[in-house]
């Protein structure tokens, strides 16, 4: 399957390809038949979306002759018959072209690319150019360029966004791969994690929840001994993302291993940053090009490059666009009288009494004792079917080469779908409300000194119901549509003994929750450069304070509510239930966090004929301090070298011994390695001369040892063996006193902690074919993970304590990655196609696992985390069936109940059946993103899916129905239909309905899991599309207005999923997923 | 110009250069512990070799009881131990753990929720470390009478791990014994289990060793009340003893051989040792039954309260929670969740004031009106329709206020449990609960004297001594003298006649008090008794107010004999260690 998916794939793009480079051939020919005409001067001025002048923009002719370039003020002037068409080129604009009939003074404005700037390779650069003059036009700049700062502009045409700095894409040896702030521009999302699903090879983001609902956990934990114990031992910090799982090949969040996060050269883990404010978002995949993050080098690299300042007059940009949110895949409750008929339908199979009469199926059918009979829908009741969402962002930037600034704003309103009262004087609903500032100054104090200072803030306002907005959603699932009306006939909150908080109370009349975030990020780069010393020798420094802090203001109070009864005699009274809550007012802290950064490196590079020699030393230092813990201190001392000759042979190597100060004293420090070799084959005289349509081909391989120092998702501080004292223990005395008790640690100290490891191999290609219009990198990863922290298998019970997680595991992981790009314009029609696919493979090879009895219960050699479960195989169907058939201890099989499959033959199902269910293929995911401009217009789309996927959905509610409930049963839905009765026999998705959870049948009271409600979890979205229009310049132009964008552009817009019961990336209650459709207006100057 | 300008590179690079230092130095700051604060209390702390008062190491005891000692009331996941017997059935609305026990719904791989196997080492690994720690502590505190309390501390541990091996064992039969060893992670902790009567012998030998560095009752004050005293190791090591004489594991063993499942032989002389523990507490002076029998579970041991019938149990104090986990369902502004729901069996095991059985033709009991004249206990123990509570009837009727029917939580048998409530019948003014005392009571002298009562009886057959147990039982339930002088016992019954007798009395007098469902075992009747559906009572009532009672089905119990008599050892436990030998049956 997967096979023929793959070759599809190829055929497909290649015969797109074919097609797309004989149109361009055409057009070449077509181009080259009137060149004989007389020519006359026309000049005119090149434009940048701003209206700002773009230096740098290649004039050419159809037939592809360099005619000039602009100058810094965007102007040229050239020779041309009029009535020709000329060309307008630069990297990272689209291209744009112009019919010259006899207009002086063209001007022109060229448009940002939506995938940023193209890499160019070339394999032509010995060959002479057309046109002397034009050639030294072009080394001119490109001499006065190499002169400038670390922050020329020039340095952005085919450079990449690497760990702490840029790289050159051409000599680059390790696997990255990275997607540019234009493309993350159109998603309508608060965070740029939205946009990062399907955009990059190997990296696989799945959207768990649909809002971010901060945690209000109050960060005290008051220990009576000494001082207090951090609630947080995770050492990771406090998180502004609780929406997305980010796996970057294969790697899970959960264990710790998940990318580190990179903000402009510092390790932060922020999320919650505008797309807008970001240049571009790159991750670092292999050994070789993470290694200088030691200790946590296995785990990769997100580098996340905000807004870089751009030289010239002051470009202002303005964004305002305001969308609306809609849920996707909220479940079907059952109406009133289809619970009850089914309710009693479970309770007679299950043996019990009825608990509904034919008046009272009468009555909730018809409406007609609306509240002694209610049904309510309360999903109706409390949620509005959509939000809005609004975004407003400024930025400035400008500046000269010696001085250059920016600044960003940016403002969120992102608002939940809880409905709302007018008669609260306060915002109930969920909210998010940030405010961020990204400011950079850099300077060059001399030539040889540059400063740069960059300030990062950012204020986030979270609001939810004073009940809590997951109480809520989970209550929502569960509550029957008959449970109690909305209002009584009084005007009070209906509700029960069971339910004795009101739904609609709770949204609306319990008071709110508001969290506050405040974060600071300063960082201040210095690089010195020592040329008068010793040529090619730097030096550079970095250091960076962080701050971030939570906390929240309590203001929520409960209402009680009312059940009403009416007697025999018809007198109403009414019963009160749930207590009145006055309103609070407390004021909690649920997090402080600092990170302190410093970093110096010196480096020197030098090219000796055609050898080119790079080397620097490296120090870094990073302390994050949580709340009132310890402060966990990284450090690393490396060294990397580099080597290439001719830009063919390219070797790199580095070494890092890097430390954690969360292990034990003595065992801190680790050696890392990495080493790359590259071969660009199309920069051998052979393609150079014979094969001119191949650019790049440039085979690397690289291979290192890595580590992560994940402890502190294993406990804190787990090598120190220590008691702790704790209240209240055991009341003795007759008063029953709140004693104080001592106890060991729970868990025994692993004294021997040490940090994970991995070799990780890494063989890639990137080619660029057909002058580059057509990018293809191909990887192929094979990760060997070791010491992987695990509990042992043979934890016996008898030492009485629990077992600390210990360095066991080995894990496997390998696959392949590919991605496409094909871009390319048929004169100022300019499209692109961009494609990625990964292949994920994982294998635990070692997982101390104790005896097993049958070959299929054993997981080693499995993928890791594969699900073992039962093997549904149908329903029992007739009581013969019942009577024979195997089942688990203490179960009398019915009619209707789940057949497992006895894989041992035993006559009894138990945990000697448990095999593996679901896929053990390799994960499949991919995007695809296509889009064109022409005229102004733009047009883009991403699709995104996944394939070989399971989900496993065991949600009682759902599945079940019925569940035990507040001394009760819970609600049902429209998938309780598909139980089995007689008559349904054939066509029954579900097992018999039982009410209050049935042990044989219900997923969540079994011992395992079971195939039943194991499902085919492929799914493919229409992510993102966009459209957007540019007004004229000419409209403009008097308004000095540069440029006016109008948009309209939505995220999750559609959805195929195999399963489609439940959406198929988060699982209920979360706030479900939102598809966001959205309008809005750029304004240039 | 020249100079200057290299004046200013100089002064740029002093800048780049003294605030790139700072930057490192600025790291290397010693401003911090090596550990974190809550972690820096080491073993040596806790067993301080300077703290005369050895407050840490006090804690720490007063922490091994939490391990050891959990609450009894609704302790298996909300509901009673009893729950799980023939005595009660579990209201809840889902499948409840005690209904997998009573069915059977339990395998070594799926284990029951009543297996304690992890729970307990933890416990025992608890004691241990105080009992091999705490001479360490030069402790200074004498006891009342000048004994030094140390030494009543490290008994206390010994005890309650001795308690924790008396629950395994009845759970498991012999179980791997740590003695005093605590393990660490390099040790090789594949122990086998030791024989049953190993662990019997090792659990009595701590009692005795314990016994007598214990406080006497007296020795209590209101400081160390709830402390372990003399009185209860030896009215556990009488417990103890009986269980071990027991015909499961004496002469019934449920795998011919196995040394690990009980006793290979049938030896009569264990019911005398049983019989001599139980009459050694009787001889202590110390306990007496109380004169009313609801006040037993609500009030405080002496000497702080008048209760002098409690001997061992788990401090739990103050609260309404029984009567508000456990109450009838009506009572809304009370609140009641009407968790437990006993069976009509157990109310037809109380006799008649009569002291005679309701199949007794001579009892007077009338099936119309069943819980008229009957003896004083179910009352204290079971709500039944028409019980007057919180200044109301008990309507368990179908449809009455206590049974309305539909979805909500309600008894499933028409009963509910009445036992460890405090006595709120006639509360006036609004009808809510008051804190009351729930400990927990492992031990009363009610159960010494039953437990001597049936030792001896094995032994040498129903003498005075043993009929004189009934009679004051049934003298303080209230059950009259009658003509023959013994309530409404029969006078001169054979042993197996005593023997129903005493094990019915056992039944009635510590309901819910977690002893039914470990004695069906013990007596190895569990086949018999879980043999046919439990029952419970339907009652309509007509529009004149008639009632109409009909027993009906209300749960199929489903036991395997023999394997179910004790549990499976957690299959996790066999196959990781190779020591390790399953129980028969369920291998």
């Amino acid at each position: 399957m997967y096979k023929q998916n793959i070759k599809l794939y190829l055929i497909g793009a290649a015969q797109l390809l074919f097609s797309m480079y004989m149109v361009k051939a055409q057009n070449v020919n077509n181009a080259q038949s009137h060149t004989t005409m007389q020519s006359e001067t026309v000049t005119g001025k090149v434009l940048d979306d701003y209206g700002k002048p773009l230096s740098d923009v290649k004039v050419s002719s159809t037939s592809g002759t360099l005619l000039s370039v602009t100058d810094d003020s965007g102007r040229f002037d050239i020779q041309l018959v009029p009535g020709r068409e000329i060309r307008f080129e630069h990297a990272g604009f689209d291209r744009n072209a112009v019919r010259i009939k006899d207009r002086n003074n063209i001007e022109l404005r060229m448009h940002t690319a939506f995938l940023g700037t193209a890499y160019t390779f070339s394999n032509n650069t010995a060959a002479a150019g057309p046109g002397n003059n034009i050639q030294t036009l072009l080394s001119k700049s490109d001499t006065a360029n190499s002169d400038d700062t670390l922050y020329d502009k020039s340095d952005g045409t085919n450079t990449m966004y690497t760990l702490y700095g840029k790289s050159d894409v051409s000599s680059m040896l390790g696997s990255v791969a990275t997607v540019s702030g234009s493309a993350l521009y159109n998603t309508p999302a608060p965070q740029y994690t939205y946009a990062l699903p399907g955009r990059i090879a190997g990296l696989n983001v799945i959207q768990s929840q649909g809002f971010y609902i901060p945690s209000l956990t109050g960060q005290t934990n008051v220990d009576a001994f000494v001082g207090n114990i951090p609630t947080n031992a995770s050492g990771a910090g406090p998180t502004d993302n609780n929406q997305f799982n980010i796996q970057l090949r294969g790697h899970n969040a959960s264990a710790g291993q998940s990318p580190v996060v990179i903000i402009d050269g510092v390790q932060r883990e922020l999320y919650s940053i505008d797309p807008e404010d970001i240049e571009s978002v790159t991750v670092l995949k292999d050994a070789s090009s993470s290694l200088l993050l030691g200790q946590n080098s296995s785990r990769g690299a997100l580098v996340v490059t905000t807004l870089q300042p751009k030289i010239g007059k002051p470009h202002l940009s303005f964004s305002a666009q305001t969308g609306f949110q809609e849920s996707l895949k909220l479940p079907d409750p059952l109406p009133a009288y289809k619970y009850a008929y089914l309710l009693n339908e479970a309770l007679q199979n299950d043996g019990k009494t009825s608990a509904y009469t034919a008046g009272d199926f009468d009555a909730y059918k018809n409406h007609t004792d609306p509240y002694g009979h209610p049904d309510v829908n309360w999903y109706n009741t409390i949620l509005n079917n959509n939000a809005p969402i609004t975004r407003y962002n400024l930025n400035v930037t400008g500046g000269t080469k010696t001085a250059r600034y920016m600044v960003a704003l940016g403002y969120l309103n992102q608002d939940g779908f809880f409905k709302t009262s007018s008669a609260n004087s306060y915002n109930t609903n969920v909210q998010e409300r940030r405010y961020t500032i990204d400011s950079k100054i850099d300077f060059n104090v001399n030539k040889d000194f540059d400063l740069g200072l960059n300030i990062l803030g950012r204020l986030e306002n979270n609001n939810q119901p004073g009940a809590g907005a997951s109480n809520i959603l989970s209550a929502l699932l569960t509550t029957p549509n008959n449970a109690y009306p909305v209002y009584n006939p009084d005007g009070s909150y209906g509700g029960s003994a069971n339910y004795t908080n009101n739904l609609l109370s709770q949204v609306t009349n319990s008071g709110y929750l508001s969290e506050q975030e405040r974060d600071i990020m300063v960082n201040l780069d210095m690089t010195y450069r020592l040329d008068k010393w010793v040529k090619g020798w730097w030096i550079k420094a970095k250091g960076n304070i962080s701050v971030q802090s939570a906390s929240y203001l309590n203001r929520s109070k409960q209402a009680p509510v009312f059940q009403m009864t009416v007697s025999d005699a018809g007198d109403t009274s009414y019963a009160r239930y749930g207590s009145t809550i006055n309103q609070n007012n407390t004021f909690t802290s649920t997090s402080w966090a600092r990170y302190w950064y410093a970093q110096a490196s010196t480096g020197y590079d030098k090219q000796i004929g055609d050898h080119s020699f790079g080397a620097v030393l490296f120090y870094d230092q990073r302390q994050a301090l949580l709340n009132y813990d310890l402060p966990s201190v990284l450090t690393n001392y490396a060294f990397k070298g580099n080597y290439n000759y001719q830009h063919k042979y390219f070797a790199e190597a580095g070494l890092d011994y890097g430390g954690y100060s969360r292990y034990q004293a003595g065992h801190r420090f680790g050696a890392f390695y990495a080493g790359a070799l590259g071969w660009d084959i199309a920069q051998e005289n052979f393609i150079r001369r014979n094969v001119k349509w191949i650019d790049q081909l440039k085979i690397r391989a690289s291979y290192g040892k890595t580590g992560n120092a994940n402890v502190d998702n294993y406990g804190y501080y787990i090598w120190n063996a220590h008691y702790s004292i704790f209240v209240p223990s055991y009341g003795l005395g007759s008063n029953y006193p709140t004693t104080t008790g001592a106890e060991e640690n729970a868990t025994l100290p692993n004294v021997n902690a040490t940090w994970e490891k991995a070799k990780k191999l890494d063989i890639g290609a990137d080619i660029a074919l057909f002058d580059n219009h057509l990018q293809a990198t191909f990887d192929y990863y094979h990760e060997k993970y070791y010491d992987v922290m695990q509990s042992r298998g043979n934890s016996i019970a008898l030492i009485g304590a629990n077992y600390p997680a210990e360095n066991i595991g080995v894990d496997l992981y390998h696959g392949t990655e590919l991605s496409l790009t094909y871009r390319n314009s048929i004169k100022d029609f300019n499209y692109f196609i961009t494609g990625n696919a990964s292949m994920q493979y994982s294998k635990v090879l070692f997982m101390d696992e104790q005896y097993e009895k049958y070959p299929w219960n054993v997981h080693t050699g499995l993928p890791v985390g594969q699900r073992f479960g039962l093997i549904a195989d149908g329903f029992v169907q007739t009581p013969e069936e019942a009577a024979t058939y195997p089942t688990i201890a203490g179960y009398t099989l019915k009619v209707g109940d789940v057949k497992y499959k006895d894989l041992n033959g035993d006559g009894i199902i138990d945990q000697f059946d448990v095999a593996p269910i679901g896929r053990t293929k390799p994960l499949i995911y991919y995007g695809l993103t296509l889009g064109f401009s022409y005229k102004g217009f733009e047009l883009n789309v991403l699709i995104q899916g996944v394939q070989n996927r399971d989900i496993y959905v065991n949600n009682g509610p759902i599945d079940a129905g019925f569940q035990a409930q507040n001394n009760g049963y819970g609600q049902a839905y429209e998938q309780a239909q598909g139980r089995w009765t007689p008559e349904t026999a054939g066509a029954a998705i579900y097992p018999r309905l039982t009410a209050g959870g049935n042990v044989y049948n219900n997923a969540l009271l079994l011992f395992t899991s079971n195939s039943l409600f194991l499902h085919n979890g492929n799914y493919l979205r229409l992510k993102n599309a966009g459209i957007a229009y540019n007004l004229p310049y000419k409209w403009l132009k008097h308004l000095k207005v540069g440029g006016v964008k109008i948009f309209v552009n939505a995220l999750n817009l559609l959805t195929w999923a195999a399963y489609d019961q439940v959406d198929p990336e988060i699982s209920l209650s979360s706030y479900p997923l939102q598809r966001v459709i959205n309008t809005g207006i750029n304004i240039k100057l | 110009m020249l100079l200057s300008r290299n004046h200013t590179k100089k002064l740029s690079l002093q800048l780049f250069v003294v605030v790139a230092i700072a930057m490192v130095f600025a790291s290397c700051a010693k401003d911090y512990e090596k550990i974190p604060l809550g972690q820096q209390m080491s073993i040596d702390l806790i067993f301080d070799k300077n703290d005369s008062a050895g407050q840490y190491a006090i804690e720490f005891l007063t922490n091994t009881y939490n391990d050891a000692l959990f609450n009894g009331h609704n302790r298996l996941s909300g509901d009673y131990m009893d729950a799980a017997s023939d005595d009660a059935i579990s209201s809840y609305t889902g499948l409840s753990n005690v209904e997998k026990i009573a069915t059977g719904a339990y395998s070594a791989t799926a284990v029951n929720a009543d297996d304690i196997w992890t729970r307990s080492y933890t416990a025992i690994r608890s004691a241990t470390i105080f009992i091999v720690n705490i001479d360490r502590v030069p402790l200074l505190e004498k006891l009342s009478d000048g004994r030094p309390a140390r030494a009543a501390y490290k008994a206390e541990a010994r005890f309650l791990r001795a308690w924790t091996y008396f629950e395994l064992v009845r759970r498991y039969g012999g179980v791997p014994i740590t003695g005093d060893s605590v393990y660490q992670l390099t040790n090789n902790i594949t122990l086998p289990r030791q024989s049953f009567e190993t662990c019997i012998n090792y659990i009595v030998n701590e009692l005795d060793a314990a016994a007598d560095s214990l406080r006497g009752e007296e020795q209590v004050n209101s400081a160390n009340y709830g402390r372990i005293t003399k009185g209860a190791a030896m009215a556990l090591k009488a417990k103890v003893l009986l269980y071990a004489a027991s015909p499961l594991f004496n002469g019934g063993n449920i795998e011919d051989g196995n040394a690990l499942t009980g006793y290979t032989n049938y030896d009569k002389n264990r019911w005398k040792l049983a019989a001599d523990a139980a009459q050694a507490v009787m001889n202590l002076g110390t306990y007496s039954l109380m004169h009313n029998y609801t006040d037993v579970f609500t009030t405080q041991a002496e000497p702080i309260g008048n209760n002098t019938e409690t001997i061992f149990w788990r401090q739990n104090g103050n609260n309404t929670s029984v009567e508000t986990t456990n109450g009838p369902v009506g009572y809304t502004s009370a609140g009641g969740s009407g968790r437990t729901s006993p069976t009509q069996n157990l109310v037809d095991a109380f006799p008649t004031t009569d002291g005679l059985q309701i199949t007794d033709a001579n009892s007077g009991y009338n099936e119309d009106d069943p819980y008229a004249n009957r003896d004083a206990r179910l009352k204290a123990t079971i709500f039944y329709n028409g019980y007057s509570w919180l200044n109301r009837y008990v309507q368990t009727y179908d449809g009455g206020l206590d049974k309305p029917g539909g979805t909500i939580q309600q008894t499933k048998t028409g009963y509910y449990m009445r036992k460890f409530m405090g006595s709120f019948e006639n509360v006036q003014g609004s009808p809510v609960y008051s804190n009351t005392i729930h400990d927990w009571i492992f031990l009363r002298y009610a159960e010494v004297m039953l437990d001597y009562a049936e030792a001896a009886n094995e032994y040498s057959g129903p003498g005075d001594d043993v009929y004189n147990v009934l009679y004051a039982l049934r003298n303080r339930a209230g059950i009259t003298l009658g003509d023959n002088n013994a309530y409404g016992l029969k006078q001169g019954m054979s042993q197996d006649e005593m023997r129903d007798a005493i094990r019915n009395e056992r039944r009635i007098e510590m309901a819910f008090e977690e002893q039914r469902y470990w004695d069906v075992k013990r007596w190895k009747i569990a086949e018999q008794v879980y043999a046919d559906p439990l029952q419970g009572m339907d009652i309509q009532q007509t529009g004149n107010g008639q009632l109409y009672f009909n027993k009906i089905s209300v749960l199929t119990p489903h036991f395997t004999a023999p394997k179910m008599y004790l549990y499976p050892i957690p299959y996790s436990e066999v196959v990781k260690n190779a020591n390790m030998k399953q129980n028969p049956g369920w291998e």
